[in-house]
């Protein structure tokens, strides 16, 4: 309750929080310097400690307000019966425990759900990373004309708005008039409805995945493939390695923490998918295209149960944290 | 610095005060309706625009009231709506869906209608008792919309029929007729799942004698269900309507185009078929539902709802009773095309010349409205849900209806 410069235990917290050195000036022994002097010393130090946090504060506020109490909300609404009713008084909400919890596990619909997401991710994943790699590596090396209208031709779908690529996507996919449709009836075939397959939607929809990510891949690998110094190539090429043993002998090692990282980002975009299955399918049909966020949103938007989705976003951030932490494990660079 | 922190901290909590004080201020004065006054008005989709005309005509008449209207598009009003609800931000008038009634009413944020000013024998019965939450009625009914039968008259002539299906056996006959002897791609299109089927089966379910809610608990596994659900699967194991259809796809251009030459849609299809196929004019007509038991249709729209925490409320009924007034409800319609709720309106020479709307008028006379429920949402997902099943052949009628009356049960209180 005094002001800072007299008070001691300010000064201390200031000085022991300090950046090192900041202390002890050259030319400035302790002894002699007087004593105004190191009262004017400490209160510049809590000057630049308050310049500090005034300069922390917008991130500080913004992070605390849109992201941490967001976040803690979640949880401690996961643990609630939070439903529509409970709107306008949110502190009528009763604790319930791990029964939102338990309740998924016996979900028909969220097993369904994470199902799904499995097949999405397990599947997108490599098909995202290989195809991505492949491209990469053409551009890198291949191919010389046209390259920067190949880069942009293959990153223009991460840039596209996914309503846009939606409508395309169902006129590329539809039975009756559509592109696929058209290329099969040249050569005489019928075209299965692939949104409205139960078997095929989500093949579907992992290929139009693929083809949405695939420049975020290749950008990253392309930046990763001009970091590897030529003469290493050289020195495998003097050796008489072929462009095979080249590629996998030097590009994919020498790739791997940029692959390690290219994973662990698709994955986590993977295992949110959301955006696919809202606009092409409205996760039908018979739920065959219904991930855990869409679920989630569901849950959340249409039926109000926040608490209940709000257990979902936990088990699905579990899962996240978990697959991630996997990776880093199993892709780690064990050659240093 | 714990000077700083200190006065800031005791800042802080005069204004927490100050605006809790202000919360719990409001709400209980009320603004009589000829002082000088703002009010708030929140509509949907097209009619959150046109709307803003007519509030300058009432203007004119009450230069006392500045109406300000917010249109806020169909997709986000719900949410929208429940975040207002939320922070207790609710306009003081709002246009509110037939399906977001229930929800509303058992938030406690709307206030009940004045029943002295609004009279229940003004307005269509099914769009007056949507509105109505243990026996209090919470809006008054702005327009009303019903589903009834679009089909194509010419191709109809074509496959040799030429009059309307009147009931079940009809509407099949007429369907496989357009197939084989008009050659038409599909017979009719029903929506076989996704979002809002239950507003395609809901016709065949109420014309069978079903009812959703019975002594307050569901009634989802009575034989009417069982019936209409078979009825409904026959269209799609007959291949006359298509067993996919995917978000967002247009059926008044497949009708355009003669592939889709029967559908059931609402009275917005009549401008929409005008506007985007005119080369249907004359081509086309509305019936009536066919029948079953009875010739029964869904009954939607939006009634004008005021928020409890409105301290306009006089003001706020004053505006309410002149939307809904017949003069002005013929006026809407010329402007909207929406129809009126107030059965006076429909003797008004600007609708009563209209051949157009006869079917409409005929079928708001048998068509019943969804009952007002706060779990609707949930509710006719399960609906949706049991559709699906049946239309793609994962269960036969009687499991679905098991099903979705047992999925039902505890939402209904």
């Amino acid at each position: 309750m005094t002001s800072p410069t007299t008070d001691p235990t300010t000064a201390a917290a200031g000085d022991a929080a300090g950046p090192p050195g900041a202390g002890g000036r050259p030319g400035r022994p302790e002894g002699t310097t007087p004593p105004a002097g190191r009262r004017r010393r400490r209160s510049g130090v809590a000057r630049q400690h308050l310049a500090g946090w005034l300069f922390s504060v917008p991130f500080l506020a913004l992070f605390a307000a849109f992201m941490a109490l967001p976040i803690v909300a979640t949880l401690v609404m996961s643990f609630t019966d939070f439903g529509l009713a409970h709107v306008t008084d949110p502190f009528s909400a009763e604790f319930i425990g791990l029964e939102n919890y338990t309740k998924l596990l016996a979900d028909e619909r969220f097993l369904t759900s994470l199902f799904n997401t499995v097949y999405f991710v397990v599947a997108g994943v490599p098909l995202t990373i290989g195809a991505g790699l492949v491209v990469a590596v053409l551009l890198n090396n291949g191919i010389d004309r046209m390259r920067t209208f190949f880069r942009v031709g293959f990153y223009a779908p991460v840039v596209t708005s996914i309503v846009a690529v939606a409508v395309v996507w169902r006129f590329v996919l539809d039975p009756a008039d559509g592109l696929v449709a058209g290329l099969l009836a040249e050569v005489g075939l019928g075209s299965p409805d692939f949104l409205g397959s139960t078997t095929l939607a989500m093949p579907s929809l992992i290929v139009m995945a693929v083809w949405r990510n695939l420049g975020t891949v290749m950008v990253l690998f392309i930046a990763g493939l001009q970091a590897i110094p030529p003469d290493v190539r050289e020195a495998a090429r003097l050796d008489g390695a072929g462009l095979w043993q080249e590629f996998r002998r030097v590009t994919v090692p020498l790739l791997r923490p940029t692959l390690l990282y290219a994973t662990v980002i698709t994955t986590i975009g993977y295992l949110n998918v959301f955006e696919e299955p809202f606009v092409m399918t409205a996760g039908g049909p018979a739920d065959s295209t219904l991930t855990v966020s869409l679920n989630m949103y569901r849950e959340g938007f249409n039926f109000f149960h926040m608490g209940y989705a709000s257990a979902m976003a936990y088990v699905l951030f579990v899962v996240i944290m978990g697959v991630t932490v996997l990776q880093l494990r199993l892709l780690k660079d064990n050659t240093r | 610095m714990h000077r700083a922190a200190r006065t800031a901290s005791v800042a802080v909590s005069l204004v927490t005060v100050a605006a809790l004080s202000a919360c719990g201020g409001s709400g209980g004065e009320d603004v009589a309706a000829d002082q000088k006054q703002t009010l708030t008005v929140w509509a949907m989709g097209a009619e959150g625009e046109k709307l803003v005309d007519v509030a300058k005509e009432y203007r004119k008449a009450n230069p006392n009231i500045t109406v300000k209207v917010t249109p806020v598009g169909w997709d986000v009003a719900h949410q929208k709506l429940v975040s207002a609800a939320a922070a207790g931000s609710l306009p003081d008038v709002m246009q509110m869906g037939s399906t977001f009634m229930g929800e509303f009413a058992s938030l406690g944020v709307l206030e009940p209608v004045d029943t002295g000013k609004f009279t229940k024998d003004d307005f269509f019965p099914a769009s007056w008792e949507g509105n109505v939450v243990d026996g209090t009625a919470y809006g008054v009914p702005w327009y009303v919309d019903t589903r009834v039968l679009y089909y194509r008259t010419d191709l109809a002539e074509k496959a040799g029929i030429d009059q309307a299906p009147a009931d079940w056996k009809e509407l099949s006959a007429l369907a496989e007729a357009y197939q084989k002897k008009a050659d038409t791609k599909w017979g009719i299109s029903l929506q076989p799942y996704n979002l809002d089927a239950w507003q395609n089966w809901l016709p065949f379910f109420y014309s069978a004698g079903g009812e959703l809610i019975k002594d307050g608990k569901p009634a989802l596994d009575s034989p009417a269900a069982v019936k209409a659900l078979e009825e409904y699967r026959t269209y799609f194991d007959k291949g006359f309507a298509k067993k996919s259809v995917q978000p967002g796809y247009d059926v008044v251009k497949d009708f355009g185009n003669g592939s889709v030459p029967m559908f059931f849609s609402g009275p917005w299809q009549v401008t929409n078929i005008a506007d985007n196929q005119p080369q249907l004019k004359g081509k086309w007509a509305a019936a009536p539902v066919p029948a079953d038991a009875s010739a029964t249709s869904f009954a939607g729209g939006s009634s004008l709802v005021i928020s409890k925490k409105s301290e306009h409320k006089a003001a706020a009924t004053d505006f309410v009773a002149y939307l809904s007034e017949a003069d002005t409800q013929a006026d809407w319609f010329e402007r909207t095309t929406d129809l009126p709720a107030n059965q006076a309106a429909w003797d008004d020479k600007r609708l009563s010349g209209n051949e157009n709307l006869k079917v409409f008028r005929e079928q708001m006379e048998n068509a019943k409205a969804v009952p007002a429920m706060a779990e609707w949402a949930q509710f006719s997902s399960k609906i949706d849900a049991a559709i699906e099943s049946v239309t793609q052949g994962k269960a036969t009628p009687e499991q679905a209806a098991k099903k979705m009356q047992s999925e039902t049960a505890g939402l209904v209180k």
